[in-house]
């Protein structure tokens, strides 16, 4: 038997997402719409926060400044869930309509194979929209900049975003046991929304809920305190990279159970 | 021929309740949500000097937000997506070539799913919330303009849904047309925002979109307890007019595009 | 002589939902459920030996393809024991994968936006394929069927049929020792049909590869194999060589008579060595007009039917 390591899956990745994006690149309009839409999106998202602090002067001790630098740093922590992960979205249909049973013919790892499936271009516009917004509060915010803290702000951007994929997977691998897990993903995605207000504003059941059920309060909350509060920080920020890593671990873990559950009927 | 209709409907609704466990993740993830507006906009308000804000209190908002992403959810039943999937796949075709209007369809087919929604989304909130602001809302005559104004949004959504869904005879970048739809919807109606939020300028233009027809009439006409019959009447009128203009304008449109594939032979 | 396949006892059982009709059983379904126990499969045992051609045939729903699945690692059967070249599919999918090939008619498994070659060249890693071993089986392409409208065609933009040849072609590139073919010529017309026929035959010529061939065609199992497994309702009923099946059947056609347009055709079955088609024909124009005829074999569901009413040779 052939020994697969991390360097063979790292080779065939690549090969499959250059064929990808090369194939894509035939489809320019589509790349140009979504990138577009991305766009839009945030910017409604800017425009709520705007409008928000034209009425009020600030939220519960957080300026609009601040409130930008979660909405950015979620944003681009959401980046790559969305150019790597977006396969996630197809899984329901793929396992009701039975087309499933593909990735389990080969002999490679069935997350891997499926999620190697799909590079999407469009969290590119994601990311620009989020480092824009990022920058502009970082600037307004004028805090010091050095490489220790671009160091930091790297790791803390890779941990929030193991926490984000962490989450997909699990509500992607509902479908494995339901058959219309779609709508976990819906909501699932509904709360990412809320990883861009800091989670100190809310009740002590949804700090609890979102610390360690659907641990959102990860994504963006305590990877900034770092920046924004840097005299208090609290624990739970240093030890989000480790945590972050624990939990993408889990959430392979119960989307591979998912597959073993899968029965090839399709429905 | 109304009856047939009907039965698409009917089926409809089979077709979404048999899968509880999405409704319970549905009914679950509500609540939650719920939860978290209440959060958000209490924290909001706390750091105001003042109780009312642009005339709206605390609880005005929160019933305000909270029902119309509400609201959101019972409409939104994904037909960009249906649509898109059917063009892509050719199986448009087989739908062209049934005895009735796609359109109409569509319409009562996913009728069934915004009822059931109605029931597992809408009517629990409507009672947590009422229960949770102490009775804020009035339960009486603006109950029953309230189903009527919904119902009339709900057309006026679908239209727009179906509209953009025909937009996919043009492009294959269904994610794209549909996160824009989505956002302008949810912005420019109020359903994010409440639009007496937003500054006066943006409130003149809003205010003569088909946007805030769907979730700021019915809500204010829900909500405003002493909102005179003439208003209600008039507002129900105002979405009367975009029911007739969408559907109008939308027949064109879809009646140009199908030409399209018929002539290309998709 | 060493066995390269071999199943034992082996069942496999489905939980399913019993719903209830109408909406308001839809409404009851919502509160309380009642599950029923199917068996998909039920202690079937069999033995292949390498290199042969056998065809497992059975009406749709039968098991046919639930066994497929089972030998290829995707299910786990619910009682009974798999040996696929030694290994126990379903507890070893990886190293099970690499030794078969699998393809599951009128659902491909190649990358649906890349040129064919390019799905090639990403199995050629995947299956860590010699650079002279895949020259020498593209080569073995090449002199069967004529590769080049297909290499450079994205597989979206192939029709069913040319779909069906390139999932194939990829399920013998890393030479596996045995390839399952689940209805692999099902919704495909006679031409493509003995088109891939041909193929199948070639490979495991060339290459003396194992084929399990499901079909509830026997067509397909009279053109390819040499020995048939007839499976219904998850039931093994005959396990031998097809001569011995078509001592049995070979005699009987399927006459099918159209009396009037538009309405459904009449099936008669007919036993040549008693009556001849064409007599059966005068027996039946002298009371009714015709409208027209179609000769068939005898279909799978016939032959079924007999076997139970009894009279063949296991």
């Amino acid at each position: 038997m052939h020994k697969r390591g991390l360097l063979f899956y790292v080779k065939i990745y690549l090969k499959i997402i250059k064929q990808d994006i090369k194939s894509k690149m035939t489809y320019r309009a589509d790349f140009i719409i979504s990138n577009f839409g991305m766009i839009i999106q945030q910017a409604a998202g800017f425009i709520t926060f705007w409008l928000i602090f034209q009425n009020f002067p600030s939220v519960a001790g957080w300026k609009y400044e601040e409130m930008l630098f979660f909405y950015g740093f979620s944003l681009i922590a959401l980046t790559p869930m969305q150019c790597f992960f977006d396969n996630n979205w197809f899984l329901q249909q793929k396992v009701y309509s039975g087309d499933f049973i593909k990735y389990c013919l080969r002999p490679i790892n069935i997350f891997f194979y499926f999620i190697s499936e799909i590079f999407d271009l469009k969290g590119l516009g994601l990311l620009t929209a989020g480092i824009a917004i990022l920058a502009y509060s970082w600037v307004q915010l004028e805090i010091a900049f050095s490489f220790l803290i671009l160091l930091i702000l790297i790791v803390n951007l890779f941990a929030a975003s193991l926490f984000l994929i962490g989450i997909m997977n699990i509500a992607a691998a509902v479908c494995f046991w339901t058959v219309t897990g779609e709508i976990a993903m819906v909501f699932a995605q509904q709360f990412q929304g809320y990883a861009r207000y800091p989670i100190a504003i809310f009740n002590r059941v949804l700090r609890f809920l979102f610390t360690f059920i659907i641990p959102i309060a990860f994504v963006s909350y305590y990877p900034s305190l770092v920046f924004l509060r840097p005299d208090n920080i609290p624990l739970l920020t240093w030890l989000s990279p480790l945590i972050g890593v624990l939990f993408f671990m889990l959430s392979y873990f119960i989307w591979m159970k998912g597959a073993k559950n899968y029965n090839g009927t399709g429905s | 021929m109304i009856k047939r209709y009907l039965a698409l409907t009917r089926i409809g609704i089979m077709r979404v309740i048999q899968w509880r466990g999405s409704l319970l993740i549905t009914f679950a993830g509500n609540i939650v949500y719920l939860l978290i507006i209440y959060n958000i906009w209490r924290a909001i308000y706390s750091s105001s000097p003042a109780e009312t804000v642009n005339g709206m209190t605390f609880t005005d908002t929160m019933v305000y937000l909270v029902l119309a992403m509400t609201i959101f959810n019972v409409l939104n039943i994904f037909i960009v997506w249906i649509m898109g999937e059917d063009i892509r796949s050719g199986q448009m075709v087989l739908d062209l070539i049934k005895p009735m209007s796609f359109r109409s369809y569509t319409f009562f087919s996913t009728l069934g799913g915004n009822i059931v929604q109605f029931f597992v989304v809408f009517v629990p909130t409507f009672i947590i919330v009422n229960i949770i602001t102490g009775g804020a809302i009035a339960i009486g005559l603006n109950i029953f303009f309230f189903l009527i104004s919904l119902f009339l949004a709900m057309i006026i959504f679908f239209f727009i849904e179906f509209a953009v869904g025909t937009l996919c005879f043009y492009t294959e970048s269904v994610w794209g047309i549909n996160i824009v739809k989505e956002t302008m919807v949810l912005l420019l109606s109020g359903a994010m925002i409440p639009i007496a939020f937003f500054p006066a300028g943006f409130r003149n233009v809003v205010n003569y979109l088909p946007f805030q027809a769907i979730y700021n009439t019915p809500l204010r006409i829900l909500t405003e307890e002493k909102m005179p019959l003439n208003n209600i009447l008039q507002m129900l009128f105002v979405q009367l007019i975009w029911v007739a203009v969408f559907y109008i304008a939308g027949g064109l449109f879809w009646n140009i595009s199908i030409k399209r594939i018929t002539v290309n032979g998709g | 002589m060493k066995k390269i396949i071999t199943l034992k006892n082996v069942s496999k059982e489905y939980k399913t939902l019993n719903r209830r009709e109408g909406l308001r059983g839809s409404f009851l379904d919502l509160f309380s459920r009642n599950y029923k126990i199917i068996n998909a499969v039920n202690d079937i045992s069999f033995e292949i030996k390498p290199g042969e051609k056998v065809g497992l045939l059975g009406p749709n729903g039968a098991g046919k393809s639930t066994a497929i699945k089972m030998m290829s690692g995707v299910l786990k059967p619910t009682g009974g024991e798999i040996f696929v070249n030694g290994v126990i599919p379903y507890e070893n999918r990886t190293k099970n994968a690499e030794n078969i090939g699998v393809v599951f008619g009128q659902r491909t498994q190649l990358w649906w936006a890349l040129p064919l070659i390019e799905s090639f060249k990403l199995l050629k890693d995947i299956y860590m394929i010699k650079n002279a071993d895949y020259d020498n089986m593209m080569e073995l392409y090449k002199s069967i069927i004529d590769l080049g409208p297909l290499l450079n065609k994205p597989v979206r933009q192939m029709s069913l049929g040319q779909r069906t040849l390139s999932d194939i072609l990829a399920s013998f590139l890393h030479n596996p020792k045995v390839v399952f073919l689940d209805e692999p010529t099902i919704g495909l017309d006679v031409s493509v049909k003995s088109k891939i026929r041909e193929l199948i035959l070639e490979l495991n010529k060339n290459k003396n590869t194992t084929i399990i061939l499901t079909t509830h065609d026997i067509s397909d199992i009279d053109a390819l194999c040499e020995r048939a497994i007839i499976i219904d309702k998850g039931n093994k009923l005959y396990d031998n060589s097809l001569e011995n099946l078509k001592k049995f059947f070979g005699s009987y056609r399927t006459l099918k008579v159209l009396f009037k347009k538009n309405e459904e055709w009449v099936d008669y079955l007919v036993n040549e060595d008693e009556q001849s088609v064409m007599q059966k024909l005068n027996e039946i124009a002298a009371q009714k007009k015709i409208v027209d005829i179609k000769i068939e074999e005898i279909s799978t569901e016939d032959v079924i039917k007999k076997i139970y009413d009894g009279g063949i040779n296991d």
